[in-house]
C-alpha cells in the first residue's frame, strides 16, 4: 500500500471514530436504572458491593422497599437521601455506618444472612 | 559443512514481499476484533464509545507529536491505532471520556513518542498508560464499581476481585465455558477468552507475534498457579482460573508480544514470557493488586535489555564500540 493511501485511510479512520466516540458518549452514556442493580457502598472498613436487585426481587430475598426505605409513603415514591430528614444538628441523628449496620445486621441475623464483618465488607 | 548455518543472501535486485508496518498493525487489530465485538455486544454503545474515542485520540496524539517533533506523519503505520485499541480493551465500558483522552496521551506520548517513536519505546506504551491510570485513579479500574449498573444475566462480580476478597469458594461460580465465552464482568476486550485465543493463534500463524513469548507466558501462569494451588488449594485458585481470567490472555497474545519491549532471541523470549507469567500469578496471589499482568509484563519489559544480552546477540543490538 502506498504511504499516501495509508495516511488517507488513517486520517479517515481517526475522523470517523472520533465522531462515533463523541456521539456514543454524548447520546448513549450508560445511565443509572430507575431501581439500582448493585450499589458499591464505599467506606474505610472495606467496600460493600450491595446487590440491590437480589434483595428486592421475588426470585431473590423479596424484601419490600418500605422495609429499608422507611420514608416511602406511597407506592412508586422515590426514596430520599437520609440527610433530607436526619439533619446533622448534633442531636439524635444516627451516623451513616450506624444506620446501615442496624439496617443490615438486624435483617441478616433474623434471616440468616452473613453476619461476619468481612462477609459484607469484602471489596 | 561448517558453513551450513551461515546466512546466505542473493544479489540484487530484490523483490519486496509487500509486508509493512501498516499490514502488521491492521492484522493485530483484526485479531483483536472478536474480543472487541463481544465487549461491544455485551456492554453496548458505551463500550463502542470507549473503543472509538481511544483509537481516534491515540491517532490524534501521534499526529500532534509528529508536528511538534517535526517528523514525518506516522499515523499511517497504524501503530497508534493499535495502542488505542489495546488500551480500550483493558478499560471498563463506563470509563469517562477524559480518562480515555488522558490514557491515550500517556500511551502514545509518554509511553512511545518521547523515546523517539515506534521501535524505540523500552516499555509497552499501552501498559505504561494503564499502569498510571491504575495507580492514579484506583476506582476507575475497579470493574465491580464501574459496572454496577449492568445486569448481563451472569454472576456479576469480577473473578479476580472475588478471588482476592472472598477466597477460593467463589471459583465454582465461574465455569470454564463461561470464562471462555466472556460470561463474567471485566474490561471491554479482555473477557472473551475464546476470541482472544483465536486472535492470538491467527497472529502466531501469520508470523505477527512470537509464539515463544505467548506460550511461555501462559506456561508461566499455569505452572505458578498450579504450584500455589497444590501447596494450598483452599487459599489459591487453580491454574485454569488464572489462565482464563483478568488480563492473562490479552497479555499473552497482545501485550507481552509488543516488538520493541520484548526480546528477540529464543531463550530470552522463553525467560521473558515465563517470568512475566510467574510474576503475574505472584502479584495476584500474594501481592496487593487484584491482577498482576500489567506490572508483571512491565517489569519484564525493564529486564528486556538484560535478557537480550544472552547470546547469541541479535543483529544490531549490543554492539560494542559502535
Amino acid at each position: 500500500m502506498e504511504v499516501k493511501t495509508e495516511r488517507m485511510i488513517a486520517y479517515s479512520l481517526a475522523a470517523i471514530l472520533l465522531v462515533v466516540g463523541v456521539i456514543c458518549y454524548a447520546a448513549f452514556a450508560k445511565k443509572a436504572p430507575e431501581q439500582p442493580i448493585r450499589i458499591m457502598l464505599k467506606n474505610t472498613g472495606g467496600n460493600v458491593l450491595f446487590d440491590h436487585k437480589e434483595h428486592m426481587s421475588e426470585s431473590g430475598y423479596g424484601i419490600e422497599c418500605i422495609d429499608c426505605h422507611h420514608d416511602l409513603e406511597n407506592e412508586g415514591d422515590k426514596p430520599e437521601a437520609c440527610g433530607e430528614c436526619h439533619i446533622d444538628d448534633g442531636e439524635d441523628a444516627p451516623t451513616r455506618p450506624d444506620a446501615f449496620h442496624k439496617q443490615c445486621q438486624t435483617c441478616h441475623e433474623e434471616g440468616g444472612g452473613p453476619v461476619n464483618c468481612a462477609e459484607c465488607h469484602a471489596m | 559443512m561448517a558453513n551450513q548455518k551461515l546466512f546466505v543472501s542473493s544479489h540484487a535486485p530484490y523483490w519486496h514481499n509487500r509486508s509493512s508496518l501498516s499490514a502488521k498493525s491492521y492484522n493485530i487489530m483484526l485479531a483483536a476484533l472478536p474480543a472487541v465485538i463481544m465487549g461491544i455486544f455485551q456492554y453496548g454503545p458505551p463500550a463502542l464509545g470507549v473503543v472509538a474515542l481511544s483509537v481516534s485520540t491515540a491517532m490524534i496524539w501521534e499526529l500532534i507529536m509528529n508536528y511538534v517533533t517535526k517528523r514525518q506523519v506516522s499515523i499511517g503505520d497504524g501503530n497508534a491505532a493499535v495502542i488505542g485499541l489495546l488500551l480500550a480493551m483493558l478499560l471498563p465500558a463506563t470509563t469517562p471520556w477524559w480518562t480515555v483522552v488522558i490514557g491515550t496521551f500517556l500511551a502514545v506520548v509518554v509511553g512511545k513518542q518521547i523515546y523517539g517513536g515506534i521501535g524505540c519505546n523500552p516499555l509497552n506504551p499501552t501498559l505504561v498508560s494503564i499502569a498510571i491510570i491504575m495507580l492514579s485513579w484506583k476506582g476507575l479500574l475497579d470493574f465491580d464499581e464501574a459496572l454496577v449498573n449492568y445486569d448481563l444475566g451472569f454472576y456479576m462480580v469480577y473473578p479476580l476481585a472475588a478471588l482476592k476478597h472472598l477466597g477460593t469458594s467463589v471459583v465454582s461460580n465461574y465455569s470454564v465455558g463461561e470464562l471462555l465465552m466472556g460470561q463474567y464482568p471485566g474490561a471491554i476486550g479482555s473477557t472473551f477468552g475464546l476470541g482472544l485465543i483465536i486472535g492470538g493463534i491467527y497472529l502466531i500463524l501469520r508470523g505477527m507475534i512470537r509464539w515463544e513469548i505467548s506460550i511461555s507466558f501462559l506456561a508461566g501462569v499455569f505452572l505458578t498457579a498450579f504450584l500455589f494451588n497444590i501447596s494450598d488449594s483452599e487459599k489459591y485458585a487453580g491454574p485454569l482460573f488464572h489462565l482464563l481470567t483478568g488480563y492473562t490472555l490479552i497479555g499473552a497474545f497482545f501485550l507481552a508480544t509488543e516488538d520493541s519491549s520484548s526480546p528477540v532471541n529464543f531463550i530470552p523470549m522463553l525467560i521473558y514470557g515465563a517470568c512475566a507469567g510467574f510474576l503475574t500469578v505472584l502479584i495476584r496471589n500474594i501481592g496487593a493488586f487484584v491482577d498482576g499482568t500489567v506490572f508483571a509484563i512491565l517489569m519484564m519489559n525493564v529486564a528486556n535489555p538484560l535478557l537480550d544480552k544472552i547470546r547469541p546477540k541479535s543483529l544490531g543490538k549490543g554492539i560494542k564500540h559502535a
